[in-house]
């Protein structure tokens, strides 16, 4: 268990140092947020008084750890343009965008981890060409096309959802879920084929390797010798792929949630950044950078499980 | 025991052939030495007899019969009941011939989950036994190893005890000691020539290395690109070799002296 408390003190160290960039690089390039809520008709002396009100006359050190703190008890401040706190805005549409996320990362899971091993049993040249085609084929259409797609045909056309107006996901939880499906599809193909693909060239490497021979050499048969042997060893690289997909669907969720209306946290964030609502962006940037650093922890500690040899990484 | 009757295999991507007309045969319960230098076909020629080659990727004839089977054009069900089973393989290098994530004693115990009907309880009994018969100190902690926690010497060791777990009648060894340092190799060499006595294990022994070959072998076959160049007793061999390749072989040993300064 020494391994998992040494990567969860890396992530956190992390964490704290990235929270700390951000927090630096807004410090510099927002000026004055008392000036920003009041406007420039302001005068000094209410100026003055929001200051203290903010806690900005405080030193910078002392408002960074104050923050970092709000990231964690939700007191992130009040936005520009809502004049509501930060948290009590985003954390609705933080909900939205996991659900997004989790359903598009269950769909690659489930579609892509059998379609790979099933694509690398298919091999030759008719297969070959077929897989590669149809590969490049899911990873060359953007989502936002599927999206309208999908928007189309089954919001308009089918009535299976409607389009632009997203069920309370509270209130109405499956049909919320109904709706966010058909946007976890855009994400998830063109990320499925990648696996897909990466899965194939994995096994495809493993079956080279030296214990391939052992396991024939003792009477194992093609499916054991796969299901023993090969699926496990290939599966680091694949779940470390699948940690950064998880990682990048966030960044892919923001162009599906403009296609399909969702309110989520990406769509936010582009309204946030061009009304120049500092206190809200800088959340965001802050939180997904957590998420992308929190995904890589989690990918390495399940690799760990499955490697033994990654456990002693340290001790060499 | 084994004998193998004008062997040739050629692979697509080859010009020449690997092993082009080699006959041998593995007497019951002896240990036959293959030596010969690097690419000549010793391996080959093993993992013929193993059912190892890939068979799209190369073309075969001759034959390598055993148990009354062609091992090169059975039906790869009958050969997947003597792998393991009656034939064990032994490779040159044990960390990469061991699955790096399956503990040792699962892997030795391979051969057995495959071809008998014991209980797992039943097969770890016999793991146990068998890494005890490899001379493996502490085989408890061992089986639950991983490959990359043991030394090549114990890996080499728990190698040869998941290719004798289950009994076979021939090991084909292919440069079993190469990795190895001197020490470990004797003692390897050693354990061999027991299992070989109280097993009554035939065994084709191969190396590049005809000094090794002497300790273990009463006869020995040397290759030369792809043929049989010489076969006959270890001492015929290595005192009055015929053949001007094996002369070649035997002159390019270290001697004792060569190697201290080398060391
Ligand atoms: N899978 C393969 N595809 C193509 N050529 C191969 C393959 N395996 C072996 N060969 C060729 O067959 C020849 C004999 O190789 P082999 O491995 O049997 O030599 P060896 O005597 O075992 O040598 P070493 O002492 O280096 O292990 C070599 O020329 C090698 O390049
Ligand atoms: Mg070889």
């Amino acid at each position: 268990m020494k391994y998992t408390a040494k990567k969860i003190v890396l992530m956190l160290v992390t964490m704290i140092l990235v929270s700390f960039l951000t927090y630096t690089a807004f410090e510099l390039v927002s000026g004055d947020p008392a000036q920003a809520m009041l406007g420039t008709e302001a005068t000094p002396a209410r100026l003055a008084a929001l200051r203290e009100e903010l806690g900005l006359n405080r030193p910078f050190l002392i408002r960074y750890f104050s923050w970092l703190g709000g990231l964690f008890t939700g007191n992130l401040g009040v936005s520009f343009s809502y004049k509501l706190p930060v948290w009590q805005l985003i954390a609705p549409k933080i909900e939205v965008t996991l659900w997004l996320c989790l359903i598009s990362f269950i769909l690659i899971t489930v579609i892509s981890l059998p379609l790979g091993i099933w694509s690398y049993r298919r091999s030759g040249k008719i297969w070959d060409f077929m897989h590669t085609a149809f590969n490049q084929l899911c990873m060359a259409i953007p989502p936002f096309f599927i999206g309208i797609l999908l928007s189309w045909g089954f919001g308009i056309v089918l009535r299976v959802f409607t389009p632009g107006n997203l069920p309370d996901l509270h209130a109405h939880f499956f049909d919320a879920i109904r709706y966010l499906f058909f946007a976890a599809v855009c994400l998830a193909i063109p990320r499925s084929a990648m696996t897909v693909r990466m899965m194939r060239s994995t096994v495809i490497g493993e079956m080279e390797q030296a214990y391939v021979r052992t396991a024939i050499s003792r009477g194992n048969d093609r499916r054991a010798v796969l299901t023993r042997h090969v699926l496990k060893n290939s599966l680091v690289p694949v779940v470390t792929f699948l940690g950064q997909t998880m990682a990048e669907l966030i960044g892919g969720s923001i162009v599906v949630e403009q296609v399909f209306g969702i309110p989520g946290l990406g769509r936010f964030l582009v309204a946030s950044i061009s009304n120049r609502d500092y206190p809200v962006v800088q959340a965001i940037v802050v939180i997904l950078a957590f998420w992308v650093v929190l995904t890589g922890t989690a990918a390495d500690l399940v690799n760990q499980r499955i490697d033994p040899r990654l456990r002693l990484e340290g001790k060499r | 025991m084994l004998e193998i009757k004008d062997l040739h295999v050629k692979f697509h991507n080859r010009d020449r052939e690997a092993v082009s007309g080699v006959s041998l045969t593995i007497e019951d319960g002896e240990i036959l030495g293959l030596v010969g230098e690097s690419g000549s076909g010793k391996t080959v020629t093993a993992m013929s007899i193993a059912g190892l080659l890939p068979r799209k990727q190369c073309r075969t004839s001759g034959e390598v019969l055993f148990e009354g089977y062609n091992l090169l054009t059975a039906d790869r069900k009958i050969l997947r009941s003597l792998q393991g089973k009656k034939i064990g393989v032994v490779f040159q290098e044990p960390m990469s011939a061991m699955d790096p994530l399956m503990r040792v004693g699962e892997q030795v115990g391979e051969c057995l989950r495959i071809h008998t009907d014991l209980t797992k309880e039943e097969r770890r009994e016999r793991v146990l036994k068998s890494l005890e018969e490899v001379d493996l100190p502490d085989p408890e902690s061992v089986y639950t190893k991983y490959p990359h926690e043991l030394s090549g010497g114990m890996l080499q060791r728990a190698m040869i005890a998941a290719a004798i777990v289950i009994r076979p009648s021939l090991l084909l060894l292919d440069e079993p000691t190469t990795a190895l340092d001197v020490t470990i190799q004797a003692q390897i060499l050693e354990l061999l020539k027991r299992l070989n006595k109280d097993l009554g294990i035939s065994m084709l022994f191969i190396s590049h290395n005809l000094n090794v070959v002497r300790k273990i072998c009463r006869r020995v076959a040397v290759m030369q690109r792809g043929e049989l160049v010489e076969t006959g007793s270890t001492e015929q061999v290595f005192f009055h070799p015929e053949h001007p390749y094996t002369k070649h072989l035997i002159e390019s040993i270290p001697t004792r002296d060569k190697r201290k300064e080398n060391a």
